[in-house]
């Protein structure tokens, strides 16, 4: 299949443009996307990205075209009115951020509803083309349109890079960035507003519904592996990429599988995996640190208990029976041989006798912490 | 009006009830995008009981979508706990899978399942009278309107059971806890009432709109009280007020009834925020503005009181001195003086003993208090207000 898949690829015209689109839509997602994990705006592109419905249906309304660049502007102007109308409610009234969120999405989108609605019913009105933003269609990407999405991650990238330090400033202490006389509102406007453009990219592809995932997910999976701010964009970036590849790869070598929710899906992937084996982070690390850590205090436990019984003797190595050691329930033949093995004690068939290191180690395990 | 009239109006009210109780507690609680999450990851829930029952309004269906609502919070709270990610992180991504899963789902058995994820994500009352509950031949009324009732029902009786419970777990859960009132039995409850009704509510309003009837009455009586009784009443009846109006204008205007109602509720929100008297964004702004003169007036009083000086508070080198535009500097003045703090002799201003009386009063305040709010001296002093 997978061959068979790479032929496709080679021949097939409509499907290269896909993958690149779909590419380059899923490392813009990813790069722009971490500021906003980072920023803890999340939800911020959920309801963003619903709020650009009802921008679409007016500009289509308005001006009776189905554009496609048309109709992104009224998505991405709708999609900025919503970003003030959040910042309005969370910074004028004690509504909290999640409800300021929670109301934009479900108006705008219901407006947004209503005027589909109206569209639909208009006598010569053919609005076939605007039932792909709900979902997205991947299928119905142009070379012009991966031309558009380039050229924004080309500039986006440019900015990213122009405005580095002041981005990766803000993102970690905005307060002490207004103290140091950085402009924090524009930076701040700047930053949501490559958000906004993000999400308008990609409704086209994933859909109103999916596309804070696009955003999220590949910043999310990449925040695992790295606490640095430029490693972390650019593995975002590349996950992204991978995921539109992959999601594409996977929709076109079955039959009835939608490309939006199979890059969501081979995301999520990427984050479950990362989830679990990054290092120092990862899941299955920390598990794996718990264990050791538990089978130290064992072994450390055990020496003790040899220590106690050593103590009062002239000789410290002299050798004991291992039988001695049965009031100590906590064992076994292993974890002598570990002890062994770092020359704490010596086995000598079935006795066993502190080393001297073995003894110093003992005898400060106890006082070290104080 | 016609029958099926009176029926999808009754069902509309009946919804938005069933959603704004869950709602107010959601909005109290900053979990109001828990319900986003839900109505979204439900679908697979309602893709699999569908395959299943073959009914949008069976009850395994239901059970079935409830779980993965609850699933859902589940889910998103483990991510919580790891400390991977933030809150709202783990909620982005836990219901767009969730979703795309239920998506894929109905594409993949598209030829056997008549479900569309457009039905689900949008719903649509209209069609909901001509689903009806026959009983023994006899003809009992729509199905939702049965459902919905259910619902609401239950909401209902499980909110006047634990409505003392729920009113401390939601405002202080330390004391519920140490109450013995087991709040995370009170938080599931909570999280499974809102999955119940959302799935109730998809058929009829659609998913995403489940969200708008939740959080938005709940959002704007917010802005009017603090009281959680009424908070919980005009929810629920700017919910009903919302529904019956929006569906005439539906009907007006020939558009989707869902989203006439979230666009009507859009309005009401509009409205409040705007007019919302000491909480709106108009009182909110004249009350910044009033605050920033008086803080300026303050500031001018502390100089003249500070000054012996004459030159200090000669009127025309003031500016110099505070370093303020032209107009601030006369409106704090003109202020001053028709609240009788100064008086102006040969350009020279000084306090007056009133004038002096307050500036100490307000600064003994301020650092005691260490509160720059001076409401009550102020009240006692001002005959005019910035």
């Amino acid at each position: 299949m997978m061959t068979q898949y790479l032929d496709l690829l080679m021949t097939d015209y409509t499907l290269q443009i896909i993958t690149l689109g779909t590419a380059v839509l899923g490392a813009l997602c990813g790069m722009l996307g971490s500021f906003a994990v980072l920023r803890k705006q999340s939800l911020l592109g959920d309801a963003i990205s619903h709020a650009s419905l009802p921008g679409i249906a007016i500009v289509f309304l308005v001006l009776g075209v189905k554009d496609n660049n048309g109709l992104l502007l009224g998505a991405l102007l709708s999609g900025l009115v919503s970003a003030v109308f959040i910042k309005g409610i969370i910074s004028k009234t004690h509504l909290k951020s999640d409800t300021a969120l929670g109301i934009v999405l479900s108006t705008f989108f219901g407006f947004g509803m209503l005027l589909l609605t109206y569209i639909q019913k208009l006598p010569n009105a053919n609005q076939s083309g605007l039932e792909k933003y709900l979902f997205g269609q991947a299928a119905t990407l142009l070379a012009s349109d991966v031309w558009l999405m380039s050229s924004i991650a080309g500039i986006a990238l440019l900015i990213v890079l122009l405005f580095w330090k002041e981005f990766k400033i803000v993102l970690f202490d905005a307060d002490y960035t207004t103290t140091l006389g950085f402009h924090v509102k524009f930076i701040d406007t700047l930053m949501t507003s490559f958000i906004v453009i993000a999400i308008v990219m990609g409704l086209q592809t994933v859909g109103v519904v999916l596309m804070s995932a696009m955003l999220l997910a590949p910043a999310a999976a990449a925040r695992q592996w790295t606490n640095s701010l430029s490693i972390m964009v650019f593995l975002a970036g590349i996950f992204g990429a991978v995921s539109g590849i992959l999601g594409t790869a996977i929709s076109a070598s079955a039959n009835n599988l939608s490309t939006g929710p199979v890059i969501v899906l081979v995301a999520t992937f990427f984050v479950m995996i990362s989830f679990v084996f990054s290092p120092i982070r990862g899941l299955l690390f920390k598990q794996i640190k718990l264990w050791k850590n538990r089978n130290d205090l064992k072994l450390m436990k055990t020496l003790m208990f040899m220590y106690n019984i050593v103590e009062d003797h002239d000789n410290i190595s002299h050798p004991h029976k291992i039988q001695l050691l049965n009031n100590f329930q906590g064992y076994t033949k292993k974890s002598l041989k570990s002890l062994q093995a770092e020359e704490l004690i010596l086995l000598e068939k079935d006795s066993w006798s502190l080393t001297e290191k073995g003894f110093q180690v003992a005898k400060n395990l106890y006082t070290q912490q104080s | 009006m016609s029958n099926a009239q009176i029926e999808i109006q009754l069902i509309l009210s009946l919804v938005a009830v069933a959603c704004a109780l869950p709602g107010v507690f959601l909005v109290l609680r900053k979990m109001a995008l828990i319900s986003d999450a839900i109505s979204h990851s439900i679908l697979p829930g309602i893709v699999v009981g569908f395959f299943i029952t073959h009914d949008l309004a069976s009850p395994l269906l239901i059970l079935m979508a409830t779980l993965t609502g609850v699933l859902t919070v589940v889910l998103v709270e483990y991510i919580q706990k790891t400390g991977l990610v933030k809150e709202d992180t783990a909620i982005g991504l836990v219901f767009p899978s969730l979703f795309s899963l239920g998506v894929i789902l109905i594409a993949r058995n598209a030829g056997d399942v008549h479900l569309d994820v457009d039905a689900v994500l949008l719903g649509e009352v209209a069609f909901a009278p001509f689903d009806r509950w026959m009983y023994n031949g006899m003809d009992m009324g729509p199905k939702s309107l049965w459902m919905m009732g259910g619902i609401l029902t239950m909401t209902i009786t499980l909110l006047s059971l634990f409505y003392k419970e729920l009113k401390v777990a939601t405002f202080d859960a330390g004391l519920a806890a140490s109450l013995g009132f087991a709040p995370m039995a009170i938080h599931y409850g909570l999280m499974t009432v809102s999955s119940v009704t959302t799935v109730g509510a998809f058929d009829a309003i659609g998913a995403i709109l489940v969200v708008a009837f939740m959080i938005v009455p709940a959002a704007c009586v917010y802005l009017l009280t603090n009281n959680l009784k009424k908070l919980l009443i005009f929810s629920s009846l700017l919910g009903i007020f919302a529904s019956i109006s929006g569906y005439w204008l539906a009907h007006a205007m020939d558009t989707s009834i869902a989203g006439t109602i979230a666009t009507v509720l859009g309005l009401i929100f509009f409205l409040v925020y705007l007019f919302a008297p000491n909480r709106g964004y108009i009182s909110q702004w004249y009350k910044e503005k009033q605050q920033k003169t008086e803080v300026a007036l303050l500031v001018f009083l502390l100089h003249l009181a500070n000054h012996e000086d004459e030159m200090e508070r000669n009127s025309n080198h003031l500016q110099e001195h505070i370093n303020w535009s032209h107009q601030l500097a006369r409106k704090v003045l003109k202020l001053a003086n028709q609240n009788n703090m100064i008086e102006i002799e040969n350009e020279i201003i000084s306090l007056t003993p009133k004038g002096l009386e307050f500036t100490e009063q307000a600064i003994s305040y301020i650092t005691d208090n260490k509160n720059s709010e001076l409401e009550g001296i102020k009240q006692n002093y001002f005959l005019f207000r910035g």
